[in-house]
């Protein structure tokens, strides 16, 4: 809440301080003395933009995808806005398509492999710029381009990479493998997407981490060298210990980010071939806007934010035990 | 701020309150006098707009054409219409493709509907079943463009009875092939049959040159591209289990299993495709006349064939590409204006200009023809017109869905997840209840 006071003079003489540092006991009596202070109504105009803008655009659409995936909202009954409630319907026919149980799998293992693997890169290369090394910052914003470069250009980058004649193939075949039908199999077309989405991801993890190392007090590590701690000990004892609240962070943004990834799969595969890559947003997304079923994209949205919800209950539980 | 100087701390300086600069500007009396003036200005600019639409109508118009010389053709057209009907003002929304059709439903239940929609034809059926279309079936009658329309448009436009709209314009596919590799790979002509064209494929597939490239991608683009194959063979996606379907499955599922085209075809789209061709590592492509202009840029020797047949002497069934206009209901003079502005489009000499910077064919029969005439690279998709079929006979209203269908079964034969005969079963056991039939 806002401390501001209109009211209070800003040239206001400090007062008298005893050595301490405390207010001195004699200020006290001047202010119990005053009349009780009437609603002050300043701070909450102040705050009120932030709110609306919450309400309207935040818990609004909320709001409304919610209610909507209980509702009949098709193409025939959008426009007349008499969509009728429908109960459950929209829930089960999502539940019973096997295409949403495969974007569920795919989604948790996106997330899980994605995370595992951004979360290890970035930590293990956070490890690596504490130490001081020639053109540093030169490669620590070179390491950022991944994270600051638009998704569709990276996805379109990568589509041509995973080509059956692009570089990768090109590269396998000069060792004597290949060539892959990366995208163009469905066995191969999932972690190649998982490999675009931990390239993305990983300055990300590794940024946080970098500076949550540099908040480790020097001197814990010093205390263990001269115990005789090796390297992979301190690291072990007191790197990964102390940077615990950081890496939680990191992983719950990691998984939030992950779950609701869209673009990058619906450029490189377009949820396809055959169903094989589709993430619950692409889902839900080929069902709204492809065939404009509205109600069951929304009854699909809404399960979405329950699985995000699971899986950082999930983290937690494991953090816990 | 008045002083912009290069430094950012000399800036910063002027927002303190002690800064001499700042008190003078607080206290200068221009300040609220020019806000007072600009307040006042609004009021008569307002008062301006309120007091005008006792004579002007205003016609919105959402499309989501971005291609410049499709913009160049509205903005031609709009200029030619508002001097010709000094109450009429247009003014066009640019809409991202894929948010057309919900933001005019958006628009349309909020009470604001635009004046009208450049809707994809395969749509327009399913959006006029929402009952926000105006049936202009009486307007168009008296079009004297109207009797000349191909069967094909005039059946993306029409129930039956009602009509729900006019085509600006209509594309399809056809074959284009690359003139030296056809050449050097000694295909003296190019491909009329099925057979011939995967001669032509087999012969000129040279790695890493693959001998034909289409579409098969997890969207619209892969049933599109399919279709001229399923429908010339008299299949169609309402009976994707029967003979004729498995054959047209089975022609691209050969491609792909001979390397006659890539594996990849499942990832590419309808931009990717003629990359590839016009990058010189395929020797044929399936696409459509929208994609002319990059063709010709590219430097290739090409030429257009229409799209094989499976027996010679047979006629090609092409899907139907391409945009109409469609009037919502909702204020009778803005309808009117609309139908008046539609009207326009369609007097025969405009109307080639437009389909002729759209690289569009005309849905007017005698208009296609004289485009053809005089364009060479027209004609293949000019004479594939009278046979070409518009999407939403094969299914109606429920076209997306029976579409979807079909793609997963297209993209699972191709990659091999099933045999044509298992993922065309598939989808026909998703398509028969979606179309009420057994």
């Amino acid at each position: 809440m806002m401390k501001l006071n209109a009211r209070t003079p800003p040239n206001d003489p400090p007062a008298v301080r005893v050595p301490d540092g405390k207010p001195a006991v004699a200020d006290q009596p001047r202010l119990a003395g005053r009349k009780r202070p009437r609603f002050d109504t300043m701070p909450y105009l102040f705050i009120l933009p932030c709110v609306l803008f919450c309400l309207i655009l935040l818990l609004y659409p909320v709001v409304y995808s919610l209610t909507l995936s209980f509702r009949q909202a098709t193409v025939d009954t959008f426009v007349s806005g008499d969509m009728p409630f429908n109960g459950l319907i929209q829930y089960q026919a999502a539940l019973a398509d096997p295409v949403f149980w495969r974007a569920v799998i795919n989604t948790v293992l996106f997330a899980f492999f994605s995370i595992l693997f951004q979360f290890t890169i970035g930590f293990l290369l956070a490890l690596l710029f504490q130490v001081n090394f020639p053109l540093k910052n030169l490669c620590l914003a070179l390491l950022l381009i991944p994270w600051v470069s638009p998704v569709l250009t990276a996805a379109n980058i990568f589509k041509g990479l995973f080509n059956e004649a692009g570089p990768i193939n090109q590269f396998a075949h000069l060792v004597g493998l290949g060539p892959f039908p990366w995208l163009a199999n469905p066995a191969y077309a999932f972690p190649a997407t998982i490999v675009a989405n931990i390239w993305i991801g990983f300055p990300f993890n590794f940024v946080l981490l970098y500076a949550g190392m540099r908040s480790i007090p020097v001197d814990v590590y010093e205390a263990a060298r001269i115990d005789g701690a090796h390297y992979w000990q301190r690291v072990a004892k007191i790197t990964l210990p102390m940077l615990k609240p950081v890496s939680v962070a990191v992983l719950m943004l990691g998984t939030i980010y992950t779950v609701k990834v869209f673009d990058l799969v619906w450029i490189m595969t377009g949820g396809g071939p055959a169903n094989a890559t589709h993430l619950l947003s692409t889902y839900a997304y080929q069902v709204g806007f492809s065939l404009l079923n509205f109600g069951e994209a929304a009854a699909i949205a809404t399960l979405m934010v329950l699985l995000v919800l699971l899986l950082n209950l999930l983290q937690l539980l494991l953090r816990r035990a | 701020m008045s002083g912009r100087t290069p430094a950012a701390r000399p800036l910063f300086q002027n927002f303190k309150p002690k800064s001499p600069n700042y008190q003078m500007k607080r206290n200068t009396p221009r300040k609220p006098g020019l806000a007072w003036l600009s307040l006042f200005g609004c009021t008569l600019m307002g008062a301006g707009l309120a007091s005008a639409p006792a004579e002007v109508t205003n016609v919105e118009i959402v499309h989501y054409f971005s291609v410049q010389g499709q913009t160049d053709a509205l903005n031609q057209v709009q200029k030619d219409f508002e001097a010709a009907n000094p109450d009429i003002k247009i003014h066009y929304t640019y809409v991202p493709f894929a948010q057309l059709v919900s933001r005019t439903l958006q628009m349309a239940a909020v009470h604001k509907p635009p004046a009208i929609a450049a809707i994809d034809n395969p749509d327009v059926l399913r959006i006029a079943k929402a009952g926000i279309l105006k049936d202009i079936s009486a307007e168009v009658s008296k079009f004297p463009v109207w009797n000349e329309i191909y069967p094909g448009p005039k059946a993306a436009v029409s129930d039956g009875s009602k009509v729900y709209g006019m085509p600006i314009g209509s594309n399809s596919l056809a074959i284009f092939y690359n003139k030296k590799m056809f050449a050097d790979a000694g295909v003296s002509s190019p491909p009329k049959t099925w057979a011939e064209l995967t001669e032509a494929a087999t012969k000129t597939t040279k790695p890493p040159v693959y001998g034909i490239v289409f579409s098969a991608v997890n969207t619209e683009e892969s049933t599109w591209q399919w279709e001229p194959f399923l429908w010339s063979n008299g299949g169609s996606l309402g009976e994707l289990d029967s003979e004729n379907a498995r054959a047209a499955l089975q022609l691209w599922v050969d491609w792909v299993k001979k390397g006659l085209a890539s594996r990849d075809v499942v990832n590419w789209d309808q931009g990717d495709v003629p990359n590839q061709f016009e990058t010189g590592r395929a020797a044929m492509m399936e696409i459509g006349p929208w994609r002319l202009g990059t063709v010709k840029k590219s430097g290739i020797d090409f030429g257009i064939t229409t799209i094989p047949v499976p027996k010679e002497g047979e006629k090609p069934v092409v899907p139907l590409g391409g945009e109409v206009w469609c009037v919502l209901k909702g204020d009778s003079k803005v309808e009117q204006a609309a139908i008046k502005f539609i009207e326009f489009t369609q007097e025969p000499e405009r109307l080639r200009k437009i389909c002729d910077t759209f690289n569009y064919i005309s849905s007017i029969r005698s208009v296609a023809q004289q485009q053809g005439q005089a364009n060479a690279d027209l004609l293949p998709f000019v004479e594939q017109m009278d046979t070409a079929r518009a999407r939403s006979q094969d299914g109606g209203a429920q076209y997306p869905a029976i579409s979807l269908a079909a793609r997963t079964a297209i993209q699972k034969a191709l990659t091999g997840q099933g045999s044509v005969e298992a993922a065309l079963k598939e989808a026909a056991a998703k398509i028969k209840p979606l179309l009420g039939t057994k």
